[in-house]
């Protein structure tokens, strides 16, 4: 007998995208996906804000100007969580430009939510 | 596309870090006094010490109720490190000094708090500062009383031993 397996569909709408990366929300699964560094990983919300926290306080800065012969690698390791990156400066300059847009478009999302649908005309 | 962040947490990220400055504020603060209750103890003034180690507790309480807030908003509350607390003062007066301008920082501070509400609608947090208002009215008020224990009674002779007698005996109850 053959079984059919059916997949439950997941919608993705995106977010935001660069050159460099995406990101995406499932409705469904009240999630993102962020597609950087050439993997796609699933973030929900409380680890979402926390890989936003870990990239923005990165000194980029002090890594551009800081003249050590080390690598110019950071590890960005999210606590209870099952991804981590390993990027180079570049790379977190582009995931974090992915970030703020990402987070600008989902305020934008609030207010027309707020505007459109949540206050009675 | 659906306001997942809205769902899951009413506060936004800028009140959020607000608040939990505001913990960290209320954890010193009850510190503070804890110090200060030393102090006075050491120093023999009993009645003092009651009414600083009555402080700290308080303190403690308002920072429990910050974080329950931040808690049953959706938000992340953070459980502050407290670090730098003095343990001497040069006299009795600047004890009191110190614990009115500590109960005047924490009213600016909550103060911020309520601009930043403000200018983001946010009235679910400005109705939860009501109560911290109406709070810091009394306790400047019992800091600032006991501060002028010290020119209505005056610190010669037996004047110390008067004003520790009198700061516990400091009420607050206004109507207004």
């Amino acid at each position: 007998m053959q079984q059919t397996v059916t997949l439950p569909q997941i919608n993705f709408t995106e977010v935001f995208s660069t050159k460099n990366g995406a990101i995406y929300q499932s409705d469904s699964e009240g999630c993102w996906y962020v597609d950087f560094a050439g993997k796609l990983a699933r973030f929900d919300y409380r680890n979402l804000l926390k890989l936003k926290k870990a990239v923005y306080q990165i000194d980029i800065e002090d890594l551009l100007l800081n003249s050590e012969k080390s690598a110019d690698l950071e590890i960005i390791f999210i606590c209870a969580c099952d991804h981590c990156y390993v990027l180079s400066l570049l790379q977190i300059i582009k995931l974090k430009d992915l970030l703020q847009g990402t987070f600008a478009m989902l305020e934008l999302n609030h207010i027309i939510f707020d505007r459109l649908h949540r206050i009675i005309s | 596309m659906k306001d997942i962040i809205r769902v899951k947490c009413l506060l936004s990220s800028d009140v959020e870090t607000l608040l939990n400055q505001q913990i960290k504020k209320e954890a010193h603060s009850s510190a503070i006094y804890l110090s200060m209750a030393s102090w006075c103890n050491r120093n023999g003034y009993d009645f003092s010490a009651d009414y600083f180690f009555k402080q700290a507790e308080e303190e403690r309480q308002h920072q429990l109720k910050f974080y329950k807030y931040v808690l049953d908003m959706g938000g992340t509350a953070i459980s502050p490190e407290i670090t730098n607390i003095k343990i001497e003062y040069n006299s009795f007066r600047e004890v009191f000094e110190e614990a009115l301008d500590q109960e005047i920082s924490v009213t600016q501070s909550i103060k911020n708090i309520a601009a930043r509400c403000h200018k983001e609608q946010d009235y679910v947090t400005l109705e939860f500062l009501n109560w911290f208002f109406r709070e810091q009215r009394e306790e400047e008020y019992k800091a600032r009383r006991a501060l002028e224990l010290f020119e209505v009674i005056g610190e010669e002779g037996t004047g110390r031993w008067q004003i520790d007698k009198h700061v516990g005996q400091i009420v607050y109850n206004s109507e207004a």
